[in-house]
């Protein structure tokens, strides 16, 4: 008996952190006569999967999904491979203004993204990027380049020089040994870092909110946000468009698991 | 030395730079770093150095909507920063800002390391819980403010009805967002519930390199449990506590998402922090020059932070 605090400790904890989501998918499936009632019907006795079929095509959250697929895909390949590139720099050469390079990258992590927006705003205004796809995914490229930068250059550090100084001797070129020796291994690091930067442009929501200011290209936070927003919130399509919502992100984490701490405290994921 | 998180790692690697000998091939010395780091520099520049700059300008002028079609507003100085900190709602923001992202730090470390601990004993279905302790940090912030806003929901939310249940007859339809302290509560537990368990594993982490043979000893030597906590294991602990706590002050202080969506229906935006405060004057005030400095005076309060943290990274370097 002497362990029971601890038990007990784990229950609540368990609940505490599991339970909403819990709660949220069993809300999705319930017929809407149960959603409404003064005690919470902790089961659905008529389960309804076709909600998810009916949100997907209806209310505009199937559109919304490929929309965020588009614009964190194609921020993340992009930032990735730009950052990889400088990652690689600044893990093996001396340059001038390297350090000055470095630490503008931690600190632009730190940055609330509030003091960027209205700037971009403006120019996207101005060349007519505003509502298009392309000027939120250069907007994601803001946050997802220095984080690749900073994730990728660790990695690419723990690969030892040697590999490459023999390829050298064997008469390669700088550029070859590192685009056949380096990024080959760098790749867990490179999926990795792609991962997290994926996970950030997903939960985007303030860039999203402003840029996007056309239903047919919203994103599925801003469309989820709009579901809250409205003065009869419809509940049921709020829960089933947020497991939608969440799902892939839980799939990632399940992937990322034993990077999630040890390469991720630089901010790579909001908390 | 492997629990610090990344970049205290990074930042001591970066103190010697490292060089690949015989690299003066066919480019000039610096020539191929250069250009390998040109793109993301110029990216950092145009998306995140110009923008800031922008901003500042913009916080000493009076620019409005027309003036974003015909160009720049008026110079009116300081007046923008009198008016953010005169006005009684902008003042109100930036106390929400401190106050409230000072509390959710204080609680979110507390928890956080609470749960490290219990995650650090050996029990049956440890390897459960840690799986069920990530969830709320895999959920994205605008849908762990939706399910929430419904948990919370007066007439049909779950923590009401529990709250009746178990004993408290004044939250039978309670409104947790008609008043500030209420709503404030509420948006207190979604963002600990977000943020817990990050700081959660990155204790752990710390917790399962400390010397065992230290706390085994104390043990021997008759220390109680809360002993070997109060006076062992956490000031070993304390450098990554600190770097953690300055992690999330700038997490919590630049909220945004949970607060936009959980505060909207508060009476004048009582609960605005200044993040929301300023989006808000931009775009749906369209006071362009106002917002600007409203966020110039939150960036200013994170860069104190940031600078405090980039501080004890080099003096972690030190030691």
């Amino acid at each position: 008996m002497r362990r029971a605090p601890t038990y007990v400790a784990a229950i609540l904890v368990g609940a505490f952190s599991a339970f909403p989501l819990l709660w949220v998918v069993i809300t999705s499936l319930k017929q809407r006569g149960e959603i409404f009632t003064e005690t919470p019907d902790l089961w659905p006795d008529d389960p309804d999967f076709g909600r998810y079929a009916d949100v997907l095509l209806d209310s505009g959250v199937g559109r919304a999904l490929l929309n965020s697929l588009l614009v964190a895909g194609v921020s993340t390949v992009l930032g990735v491979a730009i950052a990889a590139l400088a990652g690689y720099a600044v893990a093996r050469f001396a340059f001038p203004l390297r350090r000055t390079f470095v630490v503008s990258i931690l600190v632009t992590q730190m940055f609330p993204l509030v003091v960027l927006i209205i700037p971009l705003f403006i120019v996207m205004r101005q060349s007519g990027l505003l509502g298009t796809y392309a000027g939120l995914i250069a907007a994601y490229l803001a946050f997802t380049v220095p984080l690749a930068v900073w994730i990728l250059r660790g990695f690419i550090e723990t690969i030892p020089v040697e590999l490459e100084e023999a390829a050298l001797v064997d008469g390669a070129s700088r550029f070859t040994a590192m685009w056949r020796i380096v990024l080959p291994l760098a790749l867990p690091g490179l999926a990795t870092c792609a991962t997290f930067s994926f996970i950030n442009a997903w939960n985007e929501f303030m860039f999203a909110l402003t840029f996007m200011n056309e239903e047919a290209k919203e994103t599925l936070p801003v469309v989820l946000q709009t579901f809250v927003g409205r003065g009869q919130t419809d509940w049921a399509a709020v829960m089933t468009t947020s497991v939608i919502y969440t799902l892939p992100v839980v799939a990632l984490f399940a992937l990322l698991r034993k990077h999630l701490v040890t390469g991720l405290t630089s901010g790579a994921l909001k908390g | 030395m492997s629990s610090l998180p990344a970049e205290a790692v990074a930042a001591r690697g970066s103190r010697v730079p490292r060089r690949v000998s015989g690299l003066a091939g066919s480019f000039s010395r610096h020539g191929l770093a250069i250009a390998l780091v040109a793109p993301s520099a110029i990216l950092v520049g145009a998306l995140v150095a110009y923008p800031l700059v922008r901003t500042v300008w913009l916080s000493f002028t009076d620019t409005g909507l027309i003036d974003l079609v015909q160009g720049g507003g008026e110079w009116v100085g300081l007046e923008n920063y009198r008016e953010v900190f005169a006005d009684d709602a902008l003042r109100r923001a930036l106390i929400n800002t401190v106050v409230f992202g000072t509390v959710a730090v204080v609680v979110t470390m507390v928890f956080g390391t609470a749960v490290a601990l219990l995650l650090n004993q050996r029990f049956r279905g440890r390897a459960l819980l840690t799986v069920l302790v990530v969830l709320p940090w895999a959920m994205p912030a605008i849908a762990a403010s939706s399910v929430w806003r419904w948990m919370f929901n007066d007439q049909y939310g779950l923590v009401n009805w529990a709250l009746v249940r178990i004993g408290f007859d004044q939250f039978h339809e309670y409104s947790w967002f008609t008043d500030r302290l209420p709503a404030f509560a509420a948006i207190l537990v979604v963002v600990v519930w977000q943020s817990y368990p990050f700081i959660a594993f990155a204790v752990l982490a710390g917790l399962q390199t400390l010397p065992k043979d230290v706390l085994d000893a104390a043990k021997v030597d008759g220390a109680t449990a809360w002993q070997r906590l109060r006076f062992i294991t956490l000031p070993l602990l304390r450098p990554i506590l600190a770097v953690l706590a300055v992690i999330s002050t700038i997490w919590n202080f630049k909220i945004f998402d949970q607060v936009y969506v959980l505060a909207a229906g508060v009476p004048e935006r009582a609960t605005d922090t200044a993040a929301v405060a300023a989006y808000r004057l931009a775009f749906a005030s369209s006071e362009f020059g106002l917002g600007s400095a409203l966020a110039v005076v939150l960036f200013l309060i994170l860069l104190a932070v940031t600078l405090v943290y980039l501080r004890m990274l080099r003096g972690q370097e030190a030691t």
